[in-house]
């Protein structure tokens, strides 16, 4: 049996014309989109598992995994394209506008009820597009695993434990951890592209898509239904002050303003 | 008194400010709800910060103790810390953004089945005292006002989006908690752990310099260190000059930065993107340089200087060289 790796991506706009919806949700149909960058970190990852497991004779394979609309497709093609070996795509009105609890539940009930012999999940930390940094976390709750965030490298990996890299603000460590077990990257800039030759199985690949039946989700733990949180307002919010203009001033006039707001701002404080 | 906010006091080796901003806040928001807090920590480094947490702006403090809570474990904090919450129920549960803070939260939240918010800036009550929790979403270009339907209403909070009320003490009922560990926890083990060296906390500091694209090259940007080691302000940058490699990205301001909360902000040739607003709306004052009078910064400063930031920069320099 070979060493089952899944990795979670995301599709996200790319751009700024952000459209909401009557639920206060993103309108994700007809919006540009692209791979969330961390989860090109998390394929990255995936893919040097792979390789590293099979220069020790263990033969891995990888799923990658998403939710969302019908052209989400696009995503899991790339990442086909790039290495992955089969791909899923979770999609059902049903499970639209869900937020990160929501999300987390509909792809762990995937993963037991379709891949319940997975070792290693990797997925990105956040989205670009939520930054929430949740979906992860919240996941590995569900499926009862370890969990290892902030990974920025992969030192070893063999059938019973791996060693990664995590890279934080305060400080860098290296864990190990047995398996199952999820890990979320932070890496975003990716060395391999996909070539010619991936698109090519790409396009061979048949990408599997699941309903909210076929991986027996509680309708009440998916979509908004299942979803307590709940956009109540969106808005561009505007920072006013009291302005003071200058214009037309020399140079030094400008200079001396503000370093006399400088000592003033010093002087208060003695 | 019937509704009741808990605070998440997080302790690594000292409190984390953070902790204390949350507890300044909550304390403004309303005289009829009780202000909890809990801390899951080792014995010894409870009573090392005792002196402090016992005059913390709470009514009772909750204290979680053993040995087993000298590091910090994702899973058994979690499953700790759920087992407190189904207990204590609370109305509101809170906790800082930090790095902990952003693992610890989800699996928490996931455990109980509960909605979370995650980095907020900006906490409001409704009339019922239900959390209404702001944060910006999009990488900061849209404002999302969040309620839970679920019980704790619970949030995590961006460090450095409130200010901490230093001068507000308080005088906790002090409970010991006892843990629930169930022996069936995911112990990640550390190989090896390099700190990092502790970077001075500048994001208050009285004056805050800023550089942007508007400077034009890394050596002009290198003017603003030089004018920082001058006055003894501090220097930042906008996540353009981060990008083209001008500065570290430790002392970027802005939603995927820092948030600031310094007197004084000076932005020198930043346009005033509103990921980068985002980590300025605490500072007392704003005083941007640009060229372009309709940057969006200009209007949302105190004072707006239209001029060549590069200019001014290099005149500063030369009239404080000058007059030393």
């Amino acid at each position: 049996m070979s060493f089952k790796i899944l990795v979670c991506i995301k599709q996200v706009p790319d751009t700024d014309d952000i459209k909401w919806t009557e639920h206060n949700t993103i309108q994700r149909e007809g919006l540009e989109s692209i791979i969330n960058p961390f989860d090109l970190g998390a394929i990255e990852l995936a893919l040097k598992a792979k390789d590293m497991l099979s220069k020790s004779n263990v033969q891995a394979e990888i799923d990658v995994i998403s939710m969302g609309p019908p052209q989400a497709k696009q995503a899991l093609m790339t990442a086909l394209a790039l290495g992955c070996q089969n791909a899923f795509l979770l999609s059902d009105k049903k499970f639209s506008a869900a937020d990160t609890l929501a999300t987390a539940y509909t792809l762990s009930q995937f993963i037991t009820t379709k891949i319940p012999d997975y070792k290693l999940i990797i997925c990105g930390q956040q989205a670009i597009d939520g930054d929430t940094a949740q979906t992860p976390s919240s996941m590995a709750q569900k499926l009862n695993t370890a969990q290892i965030t902030n990974a920025v490298a992969l030192q070893e990996i063999n059938e019973a434990y791996s060693i990664w890299v995590q890279d934080t603000k305060s400080q860098k460590r290296t864990v190990k951890s047995g398996f199952p077990l999820l890990v979320a990257t932070t890496l975003k800039n990716i060395e391999k592209l996909p070539d010619i030759n991936g698109y090519i199985r790409a396009q061979k690949t048949e990408i599997k898509v699941c309903n909210a039946e076929e991986i027996n989700a509680d309708k009440a733990k998916i979509g908004l239904l299942g979803s307590p949180t709940q956009v109540k307002k969106a808005f561009v919010p505007e920072i006013q002050r009291n302005t003071t203009l200058i214009e037309n001033e020399p140079t030094n006039h400008c200079a001396n303003y503000i370093l006399n707001e400088i000592k003033s701002c010093k002087a208060n404080n003695e | 008194m019937n509704k009741k906010a808990l605070i998440y006091i997080e302790i690594n080796n000292n409190i984390e400010k953070v902790s204390k901003e949350i507890i300044s806040k909550i304390n403004t928001l309303s005289n009829d709800i009780e202000i909890d807090g809990v801390v899951i920590s080792d014995e010894m480094t409870i009573r090392n910060n005792f002196d402090e947490l016992k005059q913390l702006k709470l009514d009772k403090l909750y204290l979680i103790k053993d040995n087993l809570f000298d590091t910090f474990q994702t899973c058994l904090f979690a499953n700790v810390l759920s087992s407190f919450l189904k207990e204590n129920n609370p109305d509101i549960f809170l906790m800082g953004a930090t790095e902990n803070g952003r693992d610890l939260a989800p699996r928490t939240a996931s455990t109980l089945d509960i909605g979370l918010t995650a980095d907020c800036t900006e906490l409001q009550l409704d009339e019922n005292a239900n959390l209404l929790a702001t944060r910006p979403t999009y990488g900061g270009k849209m404002m999302a006002t969040i309620i839970s339907k679920t019980k704790p209403n619970f949030a995590t909070v961006r460090p450095g989006a409130f200010k901490e009320n230093a001068s507000a003490a308080g005088l906790p009922e002090i409970i010991e908690a006892i843990p629930a560990i169930n022996g069936h926890e995911f112990l990640i083990e550390v190989l090896k752990c390099e700190p990092k060296p502790q970077i001075e906390d500048w994001t208050c500091a009285d004056v805050i310099v800023a550089g942007g694209l508007g400077l034009k090259t890394k050596e002009n940007f290198e003017k603003v260190y030089e004018f920082c080691q001058i006055t003894g302000a501090k220097p930042a940058a906008s996540r353009a000059a981060v990008e083209l490699g001008w500065a570290p990205s430790d002392i970027q301001v802005g939603q995927t930065g820092c948030s600031v909360c310094p007197k004084l902000y000076i932005a020198l040739g930043i346009s005033g993107a509103m990921q980068h607003m985002a980590g300025i709306t605490n500072a007392d004052r704003i005083i941007a340089v640009n060229t372009d009078k309709y940057a969006p910064i200009m209007q949302a400063s105190d004072t707006a200087i239209v001029a060549d930031a590069c200019s001014i920069l290099q005149n500063m320099i030369d009239e404080c060289t000058v007059n030393r």
